[in-house]
């Protein structure tokens, strides 16, 4: 046996093994976008000739405009509460120690682990009670409990990337409190800010099972394509879930791009 | 009062939590004056700094600066800026406008701050380097725009937490002599925390030494240097032929390495009383055979050597453990067997020791 | 020291703990109240009642869903581990660090790209009709009937924890210390001997952690079991689905729903037992 042989092979394999992964990763999103353009009313192969029909038919459906409206309504109402809150919060990690901190971290981050069929049956339970189930209103509520974890992590992320001694430096110099934050936390961690607004509206957008529950006649978009899912198949859904994917990938990969970059320059600093 | 001090501390005492910080400390900084605060890390010197800068309150006691109490004062109402050892430079500010934060803070105009800090950059020969973003300065501009940043307001004091610790060497050098020509040229008074004795000594007009949060020494460098006052502060300065005993009451200390002669300003010492005798290690010779006449001498092993430059420093061994050291040129030492385990006799003029007499 | 408590650090820490507190803490406190209410007439009425409790642990029906539901997320959880193990391997320790930033970046934008749409999509893979069947068509063989299986479900649950479930290994892994590899190596451990020897332990609390995830995220989930498995047999997910959109059952979805969250809670514990188990201060 030929030990230099056999770890080529073993490196090609974990290669071959990676793009493997990718494809199994990326392979729905890539029929939904094939099938999304084909004729045929029920996507198998081979291929039916290329058609737009599909998108027509949803983008003249008033149905699914409405879905739109209420989630970019709520995607924007929820992706600035969420980052205001999980800003508030990561700060709040990041200056001060007090007592019960890990009972407050603990609300700051768990809500995203509780199963969202959970989630979704007490939101439906208690805003009811409290006369605000049914409404747009309901799913903002719900949405801000899931996405300021997010917030509140990726902006603590940045934090961390902090010389500790910048606040305290700038007080130093005659900033009070409000002025230190005005002029340096925020300038500092806005990549974060802006990283944060994307994702928390990516998964607000995305979220389909609380808003199923909770939202009532104001159905967001992926609770209608739930809808659509509980009917028949229909190519329809393959361009809906294409917009779907199309939109939620470009916030993604902004908030990404804007994370990294902060990293870089943090780097920089850092290696000196 | 023609000399009140610019800073005092009154009995200040720094505790967090069950750890005390700094303990009791009673100390003057005068005007005009570039004051070290050394020691190693923990003895409360950055403690200290900041709580002159307001990052910290005592515990106990009260601060004064120019004569009023300001424990109660926050930080960014204290006209006490500060260089840290981070520098702790905005990064998404460049460097005019970083130098014109701290004016910008007080609600200085537009105009007049730009013009201001244009100013200072210039001081500081940086003036090139006024757009530039912080990540693309050398550790050397840093350390200038750090000390623009802090200047601008002209203020009467600077405090200094290790600036030169991330330098190399050869620019801690050229910087020490740009922070002492600034301080002579400014006249205001610095306090400089440093961990390093070169630093310490070479610039400052007083050094105060640190040790656990207490005050050990303050003096200039020379008296330091030639006077450690307790066996911490000799040791701290890297003497290492350090004898304690008895006294005998005829002007001989009994020590683990056998009776050695106290120096003239020690005869007086009464018997029983304990002292400690440093031989500084420039003062000290080496000899394969007894040394004759009027010196004391220890017979020690060689456990190593180390080479520093023109010089040689010979570390020995006395039966006893503790360790000698003395430094020689190598012309001197090419005439002597220094081989590890060889046994050598270690002398000096009894008159030339320094006396600790413990309190 | 300056007062702790001003209007400043309450600007800040104050808001999110009182949104979470009264629509985090406060649902999840007012269904364990509402597994106490009673139904009559369709209508619930607040009562201190353990009827829901009783009714729903006497089912067997409940405790077939539960052990099923159980099973397929420990299935999910251990198979997801497995799977994604050689890609976390490949990406910490076989890529250049800017490939292995694409490899990250290309993780994470699945894990934030809706799932439900994902798993519509398996179906056109997967249905009778669909693309894989096409394929064997095409080469002439049989058509296998894959949706509505376990094997569906399996696939859907793999979609829904794959990502995560490499990243969370790939961070535990990327901050092994290189040294430790060689040195084994050099103490004559093969490769795939230091894989189980050092890597593995090496980074168990991260593999740990994302086991568990794996295994939260499927016992929760209703849309593969639903949509790939066929809803049939039925998963707790499901039941508290169906109890709660049919009629007004609520207080017997709540007996569900904190059922599974005392599950969720002995599992995670036990799993972070498991990882820190044996490990010093």
């Amino acid at each position: 046996m030929n030990n230099f042989n056999r770890s080529k092979f073993v490196e090609f394999g974990l290669r071959f093994y990676i793009l493997l992964s990718f494809g199994f990763v990326f392979a729905p999103i890539a029929a939904s976008f094939v099938f999304s353009f084909n004729s045929d009313r029920f996507p198998s192969i081979p291929l039916g000739s290329f058609s737009t029909e599909w998108y027509q038919a949803v983008a003249t459906d008033p149905l699914v405009w409405d879905g739109l409206r209420n989630t970019l309504f709520v995607g924007f109402i929820v992706s600035v509460v969420s980052t205001i809150l999980g800003f508030g919060a990561a700060y709040t990690d990041f200056r001060y120690r007090f007592f019960g901190k890990s009972v407050y971290m603990a609300l700051a981050l768990l809500p995203p682990t509780i199963p969202v069929v959970i989630m979704g049956l007490a939101m439906l339970a208690y805003l009811s009670r409290i006369n605000l189930s049914g409404q747009s209103i309901s799913v903002i509520i719900s949405h801000i409990v899931i996405c300021s974890p997010f917030a509140m992590a990726i902006t603590r992320l940045r934090l961390s990337q902090m010389d500790p001694d910048l606040e305290a430096a700038a007080w130093n110099l005659g900033a009070s409190e409000w002025a230190a934050m005005r002029y340096v936390i925020v300038p500092f961690a806005l990549p974060a800010i802006f990283g944060a607004l994307f994702i928390t509206m990516a998964v607000s957008f995305d979220e389909f099972a609380i808003s199923w529950f909770v939202s009532g006649l104001n159905e967001t978009l992926p609770v209608k394509v739930l809808g659509f899912l509980q009917g028949q198949v229909s190519p329809r859904i393959n361009a809906i879930g294409t917009f779907v994917f199309v939109t939620s990938m470009t916030l993604v990969i902004i908030a990404q791009i804007l994370l990294t970059r902060q990293m870089r320059d943090t780097n920089i600093v850092a290696k000196d | 009062m023609q000399n009140e001090p610019l800073v005092t501390f009154n009995g200040v005492i720094k505790k967090f939590g069950g750890f005390v910080a700094v303990q009791k400390l009673d100390l003057e900084i005068h005007k005009g004056e570039f004051l070290a605060i050394m020691g190693s890390s923990g003895c409360g010197k950055t403690t200290t700094l900041r709580m002159l800068a307001g990052l910290d309150a005592p515990t106990e006691g009260e601060i004064r600066l120019s004569g009023k109490p300001i424990n109660d004062l926050p930080t960014w109402q204290r006209d006490t800026p500060m260089v840290w050892q981070s520098l702790a430079l905005f990064p998404f500010l460049n460097v005019i406008e970083n130098v014109e934060f701290a004016l910008k803070m007080r609600g200085v105009g537009a105009k007049e701050r730009r013009s201001r800090a244009e100013n200072w950059l210039e001081r500081m020969q940086i003036s090139e380097f006024a757009t530039r973003n912080i990540a693309q300065l050398s550790g050397g501009q840093r350390q200038r725009v750090a000390l623009a940043r802090s200047l601008v307001v002209e203020p009467e004091i600077l405090l200094l937490d290790e600036p030169l610790s991330a330098l190399d060497a050869n620019l801690k050098v050229r910087m020490q002599s740009v922070l002492q020509g600034l301080q002579q040229e400014l006249g205001i008074t610095f306090v400089y925390v440093t961990h390093s004795q070169s630093e310490a000594f070479s610039m400052a007009d007083r050094v105060v030494i640190m040790s656990k949060g207490v005050v050990e020494q303050v003096g200039t460098a020379q008296e330091i240097y030639r006077a450690p006052k307790t066996r911490f502060v000799a040791e701290f300065l890297g003497s290492s032929n350090i004898f304690s005993g008895k006294c005998d009451g005829n002007g001989n200390l009994e020590t683990a390495v056998g009776k050695l002669h106290l120096p003239k300003a020690g005869t007086t010492q009464r018997k029983g009383q304990s002292a400690t005798i440093v031989i500084l290690d420039t003062r000290a010779h080496l000899s394969v055979t007894q040394p004759k006449g009027d010196v004391d001498f220890v017979r020690a092993n060689v456990i190593g050597e180390e080479f520093t430059g023109a010089t040689a420093t010979i570390y020995l061994e006395a039966e006893d453990g503790s360790e000698l050291r003395v430094q020689k040129d190598h012309e001197t030492l090419a005439a002597l067997p220094i081989n590890v385990g060889q046994s050598l006799y270690v002398s000096w003029q009894p008159n030339e020791t320094h006396l600790i007499p413990d309190v | 020291m300056r007062k702790r408590i001003t209007l400043y650090s309450l600007t800040f820490s104050l808001p999110l703990l009182l949104w979470q507190l009264v629509f985090f803490v406060f649902p999840l406190a007012f269904l364990v109240a509402l597994s106490f209410w009673t139904v009559k007439n369709f209508r619930m009425e607040p009562a201190f009642d353990t009827i829901n409790w009783v009714t729903m642990y006497g089912r067997s029906v409940f405790w077939q869903s539960y052990g099923l539901t159980l099973a397929l997320a420990a299935g999910a959880s251990v198979l997801t581990s497995i799977l994604a193990f050689p890609c976390s391997f490949a990406i910490a320790f076989k890529l250049t660090p800017k490939m292995r930033q694409l490899a990250i970046f290309m993780m994470v934008i699945p894990f934030f790209t809706s799932y439900l749409v994902r798993v519509y999509s398996w179906q056109i893979f997967l249905s009778d009709n669909g693309i894989i069947n096409g394929l064997l068509g095409l080469t002439g063989l049989e058509p296998i009937g894959m949706l509505n299986t376990v094997f569906a479900t399996m696939i859907g649950y793999l979609t829904l924890c794959f990502p995560l479930v490499v990243l969370l290994q790939l961070f535990s892994l990327m901050f092994i210390d290189r040294t430790l590899i060689e040195a084994a190596h050099n103490l004559r451990c093969g490769r795939l001997r230091t894989v189980f020897e050092v890597v593995i332990p090496s980074a168990r609390v991260g593999l740990v952690v994302a086991a568990l995830f794996a295994f939260i995220l499927s016992f929760g989930d209703f849309v593969s079991p639903v949509y790939l498995g066929g809803g049939d047999p039925t998963t707790l997910s499901i039941l508290i689905t169906d109890t709660t959109k049919s009629g007004q059952q609520w207080p017997r979805a709540a007996v569900i729903a904190l059922t599974m969250i005392g599950t969720l809670l002995a599992v995670a514990f036990a799993a972070i037992s498991f990882a820190y188990k044996g490990r010093g201060k």
